[in-house]
């Protein structure tokens, strides 16, 4: 069997037609019209070539806006591309944001079993994880209840359990490594060390570079939509440090 | 459904015209629980936050009975006889024409945010909305059955013809829902107009007028009439209420060219929701 890397880019680019666009997101753009091309598309990423081995790990840092985020939906598939090539293989695990999906009026048993079907997971397999989830997400007696009584803090947590009650080949994580009290957070990073162990790749936007060192072997920057820096994390990071330092 | 980890994911190329079709409809077999679960919890959410909860489901077209029964049958005295059950023959599937045109609007706008998630075949949520409508115009056959009560002498066998006039409606609503819903996402004024345009078609069908009495109105106006009769709505209402009311056989003809008619356009409207999909995310 040919051997094919797990996520592997090829000059690939995002465009937003601003016509079709919200006119919120209109008004947010309209600084930067420096990144809109000749017929008024804004490119959110342009450019993008990059490979993550079996194994690896890759961080992505970069200012607000920088299209971080929107790389990271193009690798789930939740955005098709409007240029160049990419091919992810394998499950994936999307931890962009927690508690997607829920629906206020279940409780939790349910909201699991249709998170569930959101992912497209068997519906026995899932129900075998529901007690494992719920005994993660510590909902106690909260259970039977509807999500709509729930505190913000256990609804993450309940959003948590279930985005990583799956084991990933490639797992694209954004920012969640901060949810719930320092208790919880110490758990919830257990779980995502775990679960980095055994995906295949990982793809980890963060503006927290210390666990981007911490977690991933190599990283890109991203600016204005373009890689400007790739390589191993730690040099990434010493020449964004200095960058940012600079700027200040 | 388990993924070998070689399998490409992300990236496959677009699959053509009439093989994407298959994978909708093939995706609607196999979320068949996701739709259930989205049109039961849509059910549920309407009695929720109220006092008397679902029972709602079954008031809510009483009193909707009760008014249209004392404004055309009590102030304009127009009245048919048995005239709340002839109103209430064509007024309850009207209802869920309605529900069902309005819900699916808004199905794929609302779950913006989760489609900016998880990656799934967003042709369920049209579909869990008709779900849900479906369920609800159910709970409105309980007064019917009270005003059976009423005129006993009004049931007959036909009644047990009425799957198969649900059936010819839900065949006429799917393609509607399915293209109002993919191009609500991308002009939200959409919904609006079609609250609108389904107040005027509603006076236009047959539901508070027998049909015929209609036709008399317009007799001097050709035009008006070739309208009438192509409104598929209204040879599904006359199929109700030749079934529901007058307990006659309804016009089998009619309701075969609705149905006929429904299909390919259900297709065609699954085509335009897969050209038009892939730029959901980006849009919402």
């Amino acid at each position: 069997m040919t051997h094919y890397p797990p996520i592997h880019l090829e000059d690939l680019g995002i465009s937003f037609d601003l016509r079709r666009s919200k006119k919120r997101v209109r008004r947010s753009i309209i600084g930067q019209t420096e990144r809109l091309d000749e017929h008024g598309k804004f490119w959110a990423i342009r450019h993008i070539s990059l490979t993550v081995e079996s194994g690896e790990s890759l961080a992505v840092i970069g200012a607000n806006g920088a299209g971080k985020s929107t790389l990271l939906k193009t690798l789930a598939g939740i955005i098709n591309p409007d240029e160049g090539k990419i091919e992810v293989r394998g499950s994936i695990a999307t931890l962009l944001q927690l508690a997607a999906g829920f629906n206020d009026e279940l409780n939790a048993e349910e909201n699991i079993l249709l998170v569930g079907e959101f992912l497209g997971v068997r519906s026995s397999e899932m129900k075998k994880k529901v007690q494992e989830i719920l005994d993660f997400a510590a909902i106690g007696d909260f259970a039977e209840s509807p999500v709509n009584t729930y505190s913000s803090g256990m609804r993450a947590r309940l959003g948590f359990s279930v985005a990583t009650s799956v084991e990933p080949d490639v797992l694209l994580l954004d920012e969640v490594l901060s949810t719930g009290d320092a208790s919880f957070r110490e758990k919830s990073r257990a779980r995502i060390v775990e679960l980095m162990e055994k995906a295949r790749a990982i793809v980890y936007v963060t503006h927290d570079l210390q666990s981007a060192a911490q977690f991933c072997t190599k990283a890109i920057e991203l600016e204005e939509g373009e890689i400007v820096a790739s390589g191993p994390t730690s040099e990434v990071i010493a020449n964004y440090t200095e960058k940012m330092a600079k700027r200040i | 459904m388990t993924i070998h980890s070689s399998e490409l994911t992300v990236g496959r190329p677009r699959p053509g015209a009439i093989k994407g079709i298959a994978a909708s409809l093939s995706a609607l077999v196999q979320r068949r629980r996701l739709i259930w679960y989205l049109a039961n919890s849509s059910l549920r959410s309407k009695g929720s936050d109220s006092l008397l909860g679902n029972a709602w489901l079954v008031i809510d077209p009483t009193i909707q009975l009760l008014i249209y029964y004392l404004l055309i049958g009590v102030i304009l005295r127009r009245p048919e006889p048995a005239f709340p059950l002839f109103l209430f023959a064509a007024i309850l599937p009207w209802r869920w024409f309605t529900q069902a045109l309005t819900s699916s609007t808004e199905s794929v706008r609302k779950m913006g945010k989760v489609m900016q998630q998880i990656v799934f075949p967003q042709i369920v949520l049209p579909i869990a909305a008709i779900g849900a409508s479906l369920g609800s115009f159910a709970f409105g056959f309980l007064p019917l059955l009270v005003l059976y009560l009423v005129y006993p002498d009004r049931i007959t066998v036909w009644i047990l013809a009425l799957p198969l006039v649900v059936l010819v409606q839900l065949l006429w609503t799917l393609p509607l829902a399915i293209l109002l819903s993919a191009s609500n996402v991308f002009y939200s004024d959409i919904g609006n107009l079609v609250k609108h345009f389904l107040r005027l078609a509603f006076y236009l069908s047959p539901a508070l007028f027998s049909y015929d009495k209609l036709l008399k109105a317009a007799e001097s106006y050709p035009i008006v009439v070739q309208i009438l009769h192509l409104n598929p709505m209204a040879w599904v209402l006359i199929a109700y209420r030749d079934l529901l009311y007058y307990g006659r056989s309804p016009d089998w003809f009619g309701l075969c060219v609705v149905a006929l008619v429904s299909i390919p356009f259900t297709i065609f409207s699954i085509y335009m929701f897969n050209r038009l999909s892939p730029n959901f995310a980006k849009v919402l």
